[in-house]
């Protein structure tokens, strides 16, 4: 054959391609033949050579008509064989693909195990990622919505306070940059019984301005929003109901709008019903009803309300920020009646805006998503880095048969199209079995996740999430599929001539695969190390004493109607003794209480209390929190009490006895028992004076991670002059038991209640240690998740090692052979081995250590009386690799050790 | 040169005579024209260019296999065979020939109805 016929023959056999130029000299070919064969037929004939040329063009016709037809033809021939080429290409290819992997069924399930966990792992938390962190908040033009607040950091650090209603309406006039302002503040409320199947009960409830349903898009389902005219105090008031508590409460009966419902002993016209998907940022509210809050009222120095705007396009937080600066500075010189004059020089005042989103999510939330998902794309490295070990161990096993291909004229796109489909048919089984994993995934940790975390009821797996698992998996099929060709030895055709040895080739590959082995090492090192400090975080939290006694401890809400007890403190106080009574008969209860505020339940904003002698050098942020109490709480709270309690028979006989947070005594200097016998008051300076009984040891009720709250406990029922903040028409119940399930005291305890007053309510029975539980939910969520993450990070390095010292092993059979035929003994082939996985292994830790010491740093949040280069820690997770190290070893030392070498010498 | 109406025949039915030439043995383009001059006693003259883009649609088609070989004279030259889907066409476009010169010949001999 010519080396043109060969070429041809190639190019059949392999199907490449054709080309327009070579279709183009086919066919003038084609008719130079057809005109020379005429031509000489008409010599034959007689003719001479000029004449029988022009008779055959003449008979021809027009030559480039016709050859411009023919290429026009030939021209669609090549396009329909390229398209046809490629798509059977790519079955082919595929199918090929598909029985070589059927036929190493180990190397399938291995790969696609591996890269579908680690992309199952990835998918998860790039799901919850997008859902809590990246997507917006459920509502329209959420961008643009932010959350107004005022700190005021000269009168105490990082104290939040809210909007007045003057400053709210003032801003919506005069701010270019926020387009519309609503005002809410939450509150709960007892819905009155029906007579029927629904006794009085608690429901969740939000004082609402008609601004707040504008801002938040809001369109009832059901006749009408709170209007501006209904935030004008009258009676009755107007009520809309949230979907979720109209369908709880009302069965999704429609006609109750118009109805009147008992609130809090006072009846309330419900003139809405709003759609499931009207909700204030994450958080459920049963019942909204107007706030006081219209232009023009009375101003007032309460920086209380909630403020949620909308910006103007174009505007964000930061440019908001900075126009609402003048406008707050100037509100004294405006509201003279409102703020004192120098209220903004004093206190640091200023208005803050935020994002709403991020708000609602929290630093420390947004922090340890990216964490976990920088974790997770970790382990989906770790993962890819076996999986291209287990490819490269397989192209080496298979270098003859593809350089046969190489010398036969398959070019590289060939070899990578095949080594492609390789990659791409176990990427997408990865991909499928990826988010599977993933889908089943989230279930679990969505059921084990603490119902504190923001947003958790948006998370679901969805199209997103599949776009990023095959989006993953397609990236990693190209790295795949392509790494091998960026080495020349693929092609190298000596193959052929010496037997498939070639030892250069397979010293390369060793160092790449080393190279793998050593960044999984490190990268374990660092999630081990991250996964360690939050342990070590999480168990230095729990081993913090926070000052009270979580174990067997029930909590509740006990609301009594604000119509009757409103005003009558004695006759709530003699309720809330009655109460205590009764439940302290409940078999199993050692002792109970109640009080305005619980640690980790209640917030504490701060007041001012009076001191009937002040010091002279007044403490700074003097501002303790207050509640009021009954004898027994602190005994059924677990908070200890230097001096004397109160009792039941002295608060009743007015014997003035009060209590002090630790806190408070410090900030004022009373060491030891100076407190004891201190004069306080809420408001006032005359007698009588409430005197300071005893010292209540420090509670950490803000979180455990917080400094302990400042605060003052006045009995709940209060001298006859000395009148407290307002009567305790809703109290914490709190009742330690001796033994048994504290939970399961909560029905009894309703009914004591209802007993007692028919009218009241309860609500939110939980242990204590759920409230404890839930203040580090945050921590503890990311504290397992990177747990699993390590966990899947170690199991695959030492997959990857295992495979890494088999095929060393496997390679090296000759080598150890000799060794042991030239007298080696079996535990020196041994340590040969294991010395090996260590001296990668340490190289790995090195280089992980110095990782580590470099990224915990993004930890630091999150961490908890652990340094995040805790050297302790780094040494244990050096100790545990390299032990694992040691143990993946094992298996191929035993195995080469019992090489016969006989057998192996004879094999090469 | 041929006659206009024989023209206008000839495109319509040129497919068929190629088929049916290259029925009978593989041939290249010249070989074609020659047995259909020598099977029509001369009577159709083609104008030769036109075979090519004819061939070249018809192998597009399926109908037609080409490949290159060499003649009897030792020359390189390009070889049409039919393939199975030609030879079915071939039957196909004979029997559609042939009712249709039925009908039309019913019709040149019919007598005027009296």
């Amino acid at each position: 054959m010519t080396p043109d016929d060969t070429r041809g023959f190639l190019r059949r056999v392999f199907r490449l391609p054709e080309s327009r130029a070579r279709s183009r000299r086919a066919l003038d070919d084609e008719l130079r033949f057809h005109l020379e064969g005429r031509i000489e037929e008409l010599v034959a004939q007689g003719l001479s050579r000029h004449d029988a040329e022009a008779e055959a063009r003449r008979r021809f016709g027009n030559l480039e008509i016709h050859r411009n037809a023919t290429l026009a033809i030939d021209d669609q021939i090549i396009q329909e064989h390229r398209r046809m080429d490629f798509l059977d290409t790519v079955t082919r290819e595929l199918r090929h693909a598909a029985r070589s992997l059927a036929r190493s069924r180990g190397f399938t399930v291995a790969a696609v195990l591996t890269l579908g966990l680690g992309l199952g792992a990835a998918t998860a938390i790039f799901t919850m990622l997008d859902a809590v962190v990246l997507r917006p908040l459920p509502f329209a033009n959420a961008d643009r919505l932010v959350e107004l607040t005022s700190p005021v950091p000269k009168f105490k650090g990082d104290t939040l306070w809210g909007l007045a209603r003057h400053e709210a309406f003032y801003f919506q006039d005069n701010s270019r940059a926020i387009e519309d302002i609503g005002l809410y503040q939450n509150a709960e409320v007892t819905v009155g019984g029906d007579g029927g199947d629904h006794p009085a009960e608690r429901a969740r409830a939000v004082q609402a301005s008609a601004g707040l349903f504008r801002v938040l898009g809001i369109t009832p389902e059901y006749g009408r929003n709170i209007v501006l005219g209904d935030n004008v105090p009258r009676t009755p008031t107007v009520l809309v109901l949230g979907h979720g508590y109209w369908q709880r409460r009302f069965g999704g009966d429609a006609s109750v709008v118009g109805r009147s419902i008992d609130i809090d002993g006072y009846p309330m016209t419900v003139v809405g019903i709003l759609p499931a998907s009207a909700q204030l940022p994450d958080q459920q509210v049963d019942l909204w009803y107007p706030a006081n809050t219209y232009p023009g009222q009375q101003a007032y120095n309460n920086h209380t309300w909630n403020a949620i705007a909308r910006l103007r396009p174009g505007f964000t937080a930061a440019s908001a920020q900075r126009e609402l600066a003048p406008l707050t500075a100037r509100l004294p010189e405006l509201f003279p009646d409102a703020e004192p004059p120098n209220f903004v020089k004093n206190t640091g005042f200023y208005t803050q805006v935020r994002p709403l989103r991020d708000v609602v999510v929290g630093d420390v939330m947004t922090r340890a998503l990216w964490i976990l998902f920088g974790s997770v794309l970790v382990v989906l490295f770790i993962a890819a880095a076996n999986l291209s070990s287990l490819f490269l161990v397989r192209m080496d096993a298979r270098r003859r048969e593809i350089a046969v291909r190489a010398a036969l004229g398959a070019d590289r796109s060939h070899l990578a199209a095949q080594l492609l489909a390789e990659s791409v048919l176990i990427a997408l089984a990865a991909a499928l079995l990826g988010v599977a994993l993933a889908q089943s995934g989230l279930r679990v940790l969505l059921t084990m996740a603490p119902t504190s975390l923001p947003r958790l009821n948006e998370v679901e797996l969805g199209a997103a999430g599949i776009a990023f698992a095959a989006g993953g998996a397609l990236v990693v099929a190209l790295v795949l599929g392509l790494l091998p060709l960026f080495g020349p030895s693929l092609l190298d055709l000596g193959l052929l001539r010496d037997g498939a040895r070639g030892s250069t080739i397979s010293r390369r590959r060793h160092v790449v695969r080393g190279a793998l082995v050593v960044s999984q090492v490190a990268l374990s090192l660092v999630l081990i190390t991250a996964a360690g400090l939050m342990v070590r975080s999480f168990r230095n939290l729990r081993s913090v004493q926070p000052g009270f006694n979580p174990d067997g401890v029930l909590a509740m809400t006990i609301a009594v109607p604000g119509q009757r007890y409103g005003r009558d403190y004695a006759r709530t106080s003699a309720f809330y003794e009655q109460l205590i009574t009764r439940v302290e008969q409940l078999p199993g209860v050692a002792v109970a209480g109640v009080s305005e505020k619980i640690p980790l339940k209640d917030g504490n904003l701060c007041t001012g209390v009076t001191i009937e002698v002040p010091e002279s050098d007044r403490a700074s942020g003097d501002c303790p929190s207050t509640a009021l109490v009954s004898p027994g709480y602190f005994e059924a709270m677990g908070i200890r009490i230097a001096g004397e309690p109160l009792t039941w028979s002295g608060m009743d006989q007015h014997d003035g006895r009060m209590i002090v947070s630790s806190a408070f005594a410090e900030l004022h200097h009373w060491t030891g028992r100076d407190a004891i016998g201190k004069g306080l008051k809420y408001s006032g300076t005359t007698p009588p004076w409430y005197r300071v009984s005893g010292v209540a040891a420090d509670v950490l009720a803000d979180g455990f991670d917080k400094p302990p709250v400042s605060i003052v406990y006045f009995p709940m029922l209060p001298l006859p002059d000395a009148k407290l903040w307002g009567v305790p028409t809703e109290m914490n119940l709190v009742v330690r038991t001796k033994s048994g399930n504290a939970m399961a005291l909560a029905p009894a305890i309703t009914r004591i209640v209802t007993e007692l007053e028919p009218s009241a309510a309860t609500a939110n029975a939980t242990l204590m240690n759920t409230l404890v539980a839930k203040s580090m939910a945050r921590r503890t969520f990311t504290m397992m998740l990177l747990g699993i993450a390590a966990a899947m990070a170690l199991l695959l390095s030492v997959v990857g090692l295992y495979g890494v010292l088999s095929y060393v092993v496997g390679q090296r059979r000759g080598e150890i052979a000799i060794r042991m035929a030239l007298g080696a003994q079996v535990a020196q082939v041994g340590r040969m081995v294991v010395a090996q996985s260590l001296r990668l292994t340490a190289l790995g830790v090195g280089l992980g250590v110095v990782a580590a010491l470099a990224s915990m740093r993004v930890l630091q949040s999150l961490l908890f009386g652990v340094k995040p280069t805790d050297p302790l820690l780094l040494g244990w997770a050096a100790v545990l690799l390299l032990a694992v190290a040691v143990a993946a070893g094992y298996l191929p030392a035993r195995r080469a050790a019992s090489i016969d070498p006989a057998d192996a010498l004879r094999a090469e | 040169m041929a006659a206009p109406t024989e023209r206008e025949l000839l495109r319509g039915t040129l497919d068929m005579l190629v088929l049916k030439t290259l029925s009978w043995a593989p041939m290249h383009g010249l070989a074609v024209l020659r047995w259909i001059e020598a099977g029509t006693r001369e009577r159709l003259q083609i104008e030769e260019g036109a075979l090519y883009p004819c061939l070249h649609r018809m192998e597009q088609k399926g109908w037609l296999i080409a490949e290159w070989g060499y003649t009897d004279g030792g020359r390189k030259a390009k070889f049409y065979r039919l393939s199975a889907a030609g030879r079915r066409q071939l039957a196909a476009e004979v029997s559609r020939w042939r009712h249709y010169t039925e009908t039309v010949a019913l019709l040149l001999a019919a007598e005027p109805s009296p």
